[in-house]
């Protein structure tokens, strides 16, 4: 017994020697192509950005002299601090509506529409509008929103409102209903998912020991799926964070976040500040994706 | 139970209106693309109905004061900037998802230096990318920074959907092809590939058009050669008009053709693989 458990491992830790050095490292080989891609064009643009955050800047140019004065600015300035506010209030406010209005979609398809054709075509129908450039459907929001929009315009001939609502365009408003239907998806999809893989066995039983629907879905339905709606907290923190086109385009650059400002500052070449925007907003997803990815192991999900 | 369909009747509802809110803008921008040109703006009313707009960006329009799109070149970068992105992260994705069948130590590491590609905001990336070659003094164009930042973006999307694949892949049928004497290079291709080939169909569709659409990537490192997406950004600093909008509907019916495409061939795969499958039964009985 004590010695078939001695010579397993062994066996594993030292292969036969027949065993090519091809075969032994050829993991080795598959990763190095990826590993190398990752570390030259993922690693170093991300570290050079930590660096430069702390070079010198000139009028028209940066000089790899070491100063703090660039962070200086960033933190002494309303503007910039405004911008992070901003930018973490927007980002929390979107996630929770995505959350909210997209949990009972995905629950319709995940749950409810037991047929599998039925539910590919709903999700489906989700994903076509992903099929037009990002920016066009960012755009189609200002016919929508506008004073003369079409939502106004539905809004007075049903006879809601007599005057038209003048908020829906070029406030932060707009930027929350243009991000919220853009995201939306990526909280659905991953949630539905999750949904649809749950053992319909589980929940008999639970019908079967007398609980009540509500019941089900609170300690049955809505645990099992949490692994989605991390992943999907995820997606859409990973892009509204590093938003800035809506931004732009649907507030008539009013709200500015701080992707616009790095924007803006790489526009007028101060790439020094850029930078250090560009390292607030890595700190800011960092700790963002660690909070979500501590509630969830991603590699046990797939 | 009758509670039950009360709330399955709820459910159904609101999913009703959920996609009408992922479709009204799209509705909007679809009817507003037939606006009067060249005088009518991108909002209501329709002054009158014409195709003006599409005419206009094929440069059948009469000549007037608003510039043509420019999207010619800039459309073919594009496609040609997604297909080799989509060729690169593709292979990328499946080399290393076939590294991850074996535990190997420091798998962790990898595997989240690898999805970090698609974790970490464009613009982050962009700007970081547009430093490096500023100071080794490399030219930014769209075939080099902006090419190699794509596929960052897109490897870990092609990495994950063949790991998905492989994870649910019967190991048995290779060893077996191995055991039976056939050299792994034609195992590959005779066994592995067409049972992978649904995933890699999929990495590549995911590939290519998160590419064709990438924009904050690009805007730093593209250089002075625009893509699509830069080209549309362009137009947003000016004044819009409905010529967007018809270039709009216009990508989204090509988008519809290429998933079609990916349908039939799909399609094809499973029904030769269903085939094949009988094929065998056939020749056992």
């Amino acid at each position: 017994m004590d010695a078939t458990a001695a010579a397993s491992p062994s066996a594993y830790a030292a292969p036969a020697p027949r065993e090519s050095f091809w075969r032994r490292n050829r993991h080795y080989l598959l990763l190095a192509p990826g590993v190398i891609w990752m570390t030259l064009f993922l690693i170093a643009p991300l570290a050079m950005m930590v660096y430069v955050s702390f070079w010198t800047q000139t009028t028209f140019a940066i000089s790899p002299t070491l100063t703090t004065r660039s962070w200086e600015m960033f933190l002494s300035s309303q503007t910039y601090l405004d911008a992070l506010l901003r930018t973490l209030r927007l980002w929390l406010t979107v996630l929770a509506l995505t959350f909210v209005i997209g949990y009972p979609t995905a629950l319709f398809i995940g749950q409810f529409v037991r047929n599998k054709t039925t539910q590919t075509v709903l999700l489906v129908a989700c994903v076509i509008p992903f099929w037009t450039s990002f920016l066009i459907r960012v755009i189609a929001w200002r016919p929508m929103l506008g004073r003369e929009g079409a939502i106004n315009i539905v809004l007075m001939r049903l006879g809601l409102i007599d005057e038209p609502i003048a908020v829906l365009l070029f406030t932060e408003l707009s930027v929350i209903i243009g991000m919220v239907q853009i995201y939306v998806v990526f909280m659905v999809g991953p949630v539905a998912f999750m949904l649809s893989r749950i053992d319909e066995s589980l929940i008999e039983a639970s019908r079967d020991l007398g609980a009540s629907a509500w019941t089900i879905f609170r300690r049955v339905i809505f645990p099992l799926s949490l692994p989605g709606v991390v992943v999907g907290a995820i997606f859409v923190s990973v892009m509204v964070l590093g938003e800035f086109a809506t931004a732009s385009a649907l507030s008539g650059r009013q709200v500015n976040l701080l992707g616009n400002i790095i924007v803006t500052q790489v526009g007028s070449l101060r790439w020094a500040l850029a930078a250090v925007v560009g390292v607030v907003l890595t700190g800011v997803m960092v700790v963002v994706i660690a909070a979500l990815l501590s509630l969830v192991n991603l590699r046990r999900e797939l | 139970m009758h509670h039950l369909k009360v709330t399955r009747g709820a459910l159904a509802v609101y999913t009703a209106l959920f996609i009408l809110f992922l479709y009204g803008p799209f509705v909007v921008m679809g009817i507003l693309s037939f606006q009067k040109g060249p005088e009518g703006g991108p909002q209501f009313p329709i002054l009158e109905w014409s195709t003006f707009w599409y005419s206009h960006i094929f440069g059948f329009a009469p000549p007037s004061r608003i510039a043509p799109l420019p999207i010619g070149q800039a459309l073919t970068r594009s496609l040609t900037l997604a297909f080799a992105t989509m060729v690169v992260s593709t292979i990328l994705g499946t080399l290393t998802a076939q590294a991850f069948r074996t535990k190997f130590r420091g798998s962790g590491v990898v595997f989240y230096l690898v999805v970090l590609g698609m974790m970490v905001p464009g613009v982050l990336l962009g700007l970081g990318m547009a430093l490096v070659a500023d100071q080794l003094g490399v030219a930014r164009n769209w075939w080099s920074t902006a090419f190699v930042l794509h596929v960052v973006y897109t490897f870990p999307f092609a990495f994950l959907v063949m790991l998905a694949i492989f994870n649910r892949f019967d190991q048995s049928v290779e060893e077996a092809a191995w055991a039976l004497g056939v050299p792994p290079g034609r195992t590959f291709r005779k066994v592995t590939f067409p049972m992978i080939f649904p995933g890699v169909l999929s990495a590549m569709l995911f590939a290519f058009t998160l590419s064709y659409d990438e924009f904050p990537r690009t805007l730093f490192t593209g250089g002075p050669n625009v893509t699509m997406p830069l080209a549309i950004y362009g137009t947003f600093a000016v004044e819009i008009h409905p010529n967007l909008f018809a270039f709009g509907v216009l990508t989204t019916l090509f988008s519809f053709a290429l998933l079609t495409v990916y349908g039939v061939l799909m399609g094809a795969s499973v029904r030769r693989a269903r085939l094949r499958a009988q094929g065998v039964q056939e020749d056992i009985a």
